[in-house]
């Protein structure tokens, strides 16, 4: 296999510069209007003009039903401006997510009761109840039918299952052609822009867009080209409808055209990098590269594998890519991912092959199965076409669940660490009950209210079925995510080490002080906050920790959701979002202050390392793996590590020898980012100093300008977590 | 068992030896090198670090010091350190960190069982764990336990020395040790007691002996201007018959600067700079010249 990085000549290395060059200027745009708000870029293109009013079915403007919101995105795709760019091999974007467009009632027999709901408010939690686009589509289904075949399947099962009430299939109908509109509209806009075209290669390339767009209107796509730009047409529809984001496993998916197109003649190289930069340029969905194959006999890395890892260099925007790591994995491709990773600041996420696949196996499913699981999303993970597991969606806020113990422990009295912890997972049992009655609500009414309107057409089930993704699909699990586990464990182990063990002052007194915010009493906030926090060696918080994780882990498995009995599977996963999961949560006893942010995750909290042991990735690495869930589902491991660190000889190597053991040791994900102090400092003080700095928030990417001040201290914290010890 | 004050457990070390390694620092060092980096290395008590900075001023180090240590001068908080025994009494309740204890005394079984975490890194990466200092080398059993303790469990172990130790203290530890990181600062007796405090005879006589037996050496040439960046070509004259595996070039940086006012030491490289970009590689050619492959660090 040829694993060398591709040179591009002056014609593909300036289209792509153009398009990189489009993306900054684009984001400045977007920063400028306000659209991006700690999210990775997207693929939007702004349209300040674009107006949309939706279809009217009653007085109130809501709509209920598939049908009617189906009839709302046609229209939308029918009305939107098309996009084409003369240095892009494809053509089309998306311009806002409709959803902001619409009202979509709820009926309140389908709602959740008003116990349900309180709960929820009262500890803070998210519970995943029509939470969307969060299942990993088969896009094989749709390459090989294109929008037309797509069309006369959707026909073909509707005359064939000719259920009472067709909706379903109507709405599906209604979606593909308002999809079809939309490939015309960009096939007329490429020649109209042709039409005023002077430069011959522009006005060439823009021909070719048309052409191509005309033929997919119906026809499925033949060579790699086409294959990309029905695959951007996926991400530009699918992002319009409820902001999906997922692709699949892209490597697979092209190689066949690839390797078809080069056998003819009609593909180098470097044509092949700049369709897949100009698929990246058209959205930011997750795709993966690389991984086991279902037997595990192999590595599928494969020559597309490494095209793409270029391509994601030469543009260097926001891509979320993520490279499946097992010990098979090509080994020049995770170094050239390194380097890439190096000399950008970011790349690819690594997501485990241990962790992910062996965990899920761990909930009954045949490994086989398991290897199939891929990364589809910013940090959750999926059977594509063939599973509904709604990850990502769900929070349970253990710090929540604590708060309320430590509020039972002062009424009560009962100064026993024993009692707080019972009382802990009393109140975590509570929530997690609370998302399990919510599933079943969701399970019930999601369909009718949220259709996946898009991606049930690349699902093995929902068309041959006539049901909705969430029930169609062979495989339905749902996922809940335990957040701030180290917000908890370190307040227990400080309670530990200051109150009863050091007898520092007691319990009461200690209350006292946190309750009022440890205001003036700056000397009891660092006490408690300074002990060997979780992650470091010898912390008291880690036995509090992998309590707390398998009173979780237990609660959230001993039983599926009470009327469906569907299955949950544990993740431990934040997102970015620890401020707002603080924004309720009163000081700890970790001596965090009223309202700061939550601990990310399962991960230690910046500057856990103390006495001899200094911060290391190592550290870090070891206590996500040791507190991860072991069900599959995700509890990522986020390394910011210094550039200058790793230039030097042998630092890639440590790199992939890092990757490699966090994955042994049960790892789900790893998301990386080198940075240097400077250029991160220089970019947090004014972002406008670096608008090409890309960085991994979490499991995607952003332009570091397009993130709020918080989530730029979030990068900026974990990163000068090593410097502060 | 034996015992060490060991000031720092580094993991994810990829600055002393192959691959991912633990660097553990011993504190005690018998050479003076005017531009010694690692300050809290050299004494091989426990000492007290105070970083002013941090102070909350909360007065819990002057109610805990049973030696009246601590002192309210007008200009600040001041550690009489003529009084300070060393306790760690102000530290253990100075809560802001502000005053922290720089050493930990150790045992070998306690430092193989906090470098086992990282044993997966190690197997992974061809690496595995490094003893350094301070000088290592002037705790040869405690480092004899830990090697063989880890050896017994097919880690690789690496010591970083000076080499000023008897040739009895290297005995003890050659059945463990893979490899050695051997320090060469200058070539020139004279310039080596002027800028470290002892001559280099016993030194260059350990090197050669260490060399004879096959042992696996790195040497590291630290290269500090204007002391000795002129060293090179008489340190490759050296170490061409020698059967040396690489011979690093270390520059000087600024970051052991800040360590010295928090110890109440002084630091006496006033002179030390940073050297060129030019100077490192004229280094680095003086050494190819004669064979010995050299890298800058
Ligand atoms: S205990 Fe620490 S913070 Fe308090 S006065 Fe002393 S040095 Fe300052
Ligand atoms: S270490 Fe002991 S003697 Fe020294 S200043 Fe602190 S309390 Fe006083």
């Amino acid at each position: 296999m040829n694993e060398e990085r591709v040179v591009l000549s002056a014609l593909y290395a300036d289209r792509i510069a153009s398009l990189h060059e489009s993306k900054i200027a684009m984001n400045d745009v977007k920063r400028r209007l306000n659209r991006v708000h700690d999210s990775d870029d997207w693929g939007f293109v702004v349209f300040e003009d674009f107006h949309y009013e939706p279809p009217k079915f009653r007085e109130s403007g809501e709509l209920y039903g598939g049908l009617e919101i189906a009839k709302a995105l046609r229209k939308w795709l029918h009305d939107m401006p098309p996009y084409v760019h003369k240095d892009s091999a494809l053509g089309g974007a998306w311009v806002d997510i409709i959803q902001n467009h619409l009202r979509i009632g709820l009926r309140p027999e389908d709602d959740v009761s008003p116990e349900i709901r309180a709960c929820w408010a009262k500890y803070n939690t998210s519970p995943g109840f029509m939470g969307m686009n969060h299942c990993g589509p088969d896009m094989q289904i749709g390459l090989d039918l294109g929008w037309g075949g797509l069309l006369a399947k959707i026909r073909h099962y509707r005359a064939k299952l000719s259920p009472a009430d067709t909706s379903f299939y109507d709405m599906e109908e209604e979606t593909v052609l308002g999809i079809q509109t939309y490939v015309e509209n960009v096939a007329a806009e490429a020649e109209r822009m042709a039409g005023l075209e002077t430069d011959e290669n522009a006005k060439k390339n823009l021909l070719e867009i048309a052409a191509m767009n005309r033929y997919l209107v119906s026809a499925p796509p033949r060579t790699m080209r086409e294959a990309c730009q029905f695959l951007a047409h996926f991400q530009s529809v699918d992002r319009t409808y409820f902001s999906g984001g997922a692709l699949s496993q892209l490597d697979e998916l092209l190689r066949p055209y690839y390797e078809k197109d080069v056998r003819a003649g009609i593909l180098s190289d470097e044509e092949a990098v700049w369709y897949l930069a100009s698929l990246f340029f058209n959205d930011t969905h997750y795709s993966q590269i690389a991984g086991l194959i279902p037997d595990g006999s192999r590595d599928m890395t494969s020559r597309l594998s490494f095209l793409i890892l270029d391509a994601l260099h030469y543009l260097h925007i926001p891509i979320n890519v993520a490279l499946r790591v097992s010990d098979k994995v090509n080994p020049t491709l995770l170094r050239r991912s390194l380097e890439y990773t190096l000399e950008d600041g970011s790349g690819v996420d690594y997501s485990c092959n241990v962790g992910v696949e062996e965990g899920y196996a761990r909930n009954g499913y045949p490994i086989e199965l398991g290897r199939l699981r891929a990364k589809v999303g910013c940090n959750w993970v999926a059977l594509p076409g063939i599973e509904y597991p709604l990850q990502d969606v769900t929070r349970c806020n253990m710090a929540m669940a604590f708060q309320e113990a430590l509020k039972d422990m002062q009424e009560t009295k009962n100064f026993d660490l024993e009692y707080l912890f019972e009382r802990t997972c009393h109140h975590i049992r509570i929530i997690v009950d609370s998302i399990k009655a919510g599933y079943d609500k969701h399970y019930e009414a999601v369909g009718k209210y949220r259709p996946e309107l898009v991606l049930n057409l690349f699902m093995h089930g929902p068309i041959e079925r006539g049901l909705n993704a969430s029930q169609g699909v062979d495989i339905v699990d749902f996922n809940i995510d335990g957040i701030a586990l180290a917000t908890v464990a370190d307040s227990f182990g400080a309670l530990e080490q200051r109150i009863v063990r050091e007898k520092r002052m007691s319990f009461e007194e200690f209350f006292e002080i946190m309750n009022r915010n440890y205001e003036g009493r700056e000397d009891v906030r660092l006490m408690m906050a300074n002990i060997k926090r979780f992650g470091s060696p010898d912390s008291p918080s880690e036995k509090w920790a992998l309590r707390l994780r398998d009173f979780y882990v237990k609660t959230c498995k001993e039983s599926g959701t009470p009327k469906h009995n569907l299955p949950i599977i544990p993740g431990m996963f934040s997102h970015g979002d620890i401020y707002i999961h603080g924004r309720k949560l009163k000081a700890t006893p970790n001596g965090r202050r009223d309202y700061e942010p939550i601990s990310h995750s399962n991960e230690p909290d910046p500057g856990f390392a103390r006495g001899i042991d200094t911060f290391s990735p190592t550290l870090k690495s070891n206590a996500v793996a040791l507190a991860a869930p072991g069900y599959g589902n995700s509890a990522p491991l986020h390394l910011d590590i210094d550039t200058e660190m790793l230039e030097k000889a042998g630092g890639i190597d440590a790199l992939a020898a890092l990757i490699h053991t966090h994955n042994h040791m049960g790892g789900t994900l790893i998301n990386l980012n080198c940075l240097s102090r400077k250029v991160l400092l220089e970019a947090h003080a004014d972002p406008s100093t670096h608008p090409d700095l890309v960085v991994r928030v979490t499991g995607y990417s952003a332009f570091f300008s397009s993130l709020t001040r918080e989530y730029r201290q979030q990068v900026v914290d974990r990163f000068l977590s090593r410097e502060n010890r | 068992m034996e015992k060490a004050t060991v000031f720092n457990i580094q993991r994810f070390s990829i600055y002393d030896g192959p691959g991912i390694r633990t660097s553990v620092f011993l504190k005690g060092c018998n050479l003076r090198c005017l531009w010694c980096h690692n300050p809290e290395s050299i004494s091989p008590q426990r000492q007290l670090g105070f970083y002013p900075e941090k102070c909350i001023g909360c007065g819990n180090c002057f109610r805990a010091c049973p030696e009246g240590a601590h002192i309210a001068a007008p200009d600040g908080h001041t550690i009489d350190r003529t009084k300070c025994v060393s306790c760690g009494k102000c530290a253990n309740d100075c809560f802001a960190e502000a005053l922290t204890m720089l050493g930990e005394e150790t045992t070998s079984e306690e430092v193989v069982r906090a470098v086992l975490t990282d044993r997966g890194y190690y197997e992974r990466s061809g690496g595995g764990v490094t003893f350094t200092g301070g000088e290592c080398m002037l705790k040869p059993d405690f480092i004899r336990e830990c090697a063989a303790l880890l050896s017994a469990e097919g880690i690789s172990v690496a010591v970083d020395t000076a080499g000023n130790v008897p040739f009895e203290s290297f005995e003890k530890v050659l059945p463990y040790a893979d490899l050695f990181l051997y320090d060469v600062k200058a070539a020139d007796p004279d310039l080596h007691r002027r800028l470290t405090g002892v001559g280099n005879e016993r030194i260059l006589e350990n090197l050669k002996r260490l060399a004879s037996l096959g042992k696996r050496l790195i040497v590291r040439y630290p290269f500090i201007p204007p002391y000795n960046d002129g060293e090179a070509e008489a340190i490759a004259s050296l170490l061409a018959p020698l059967p040396v595996e690489l011979v690093e070039i270390m520059p000087y940086h600024h970051l052991g600067e800040g360590k010295y006012r928090p110890l109440g030491m002084e630091n006496r490289a006033a002179e030390a700079r940073v050297p060129s970009d030019d100077a490192l590689e004229a280094a680095v050619t003086a050494f190819a010249h004669r064979g010995i492959p050299a890298r800058r660090t």
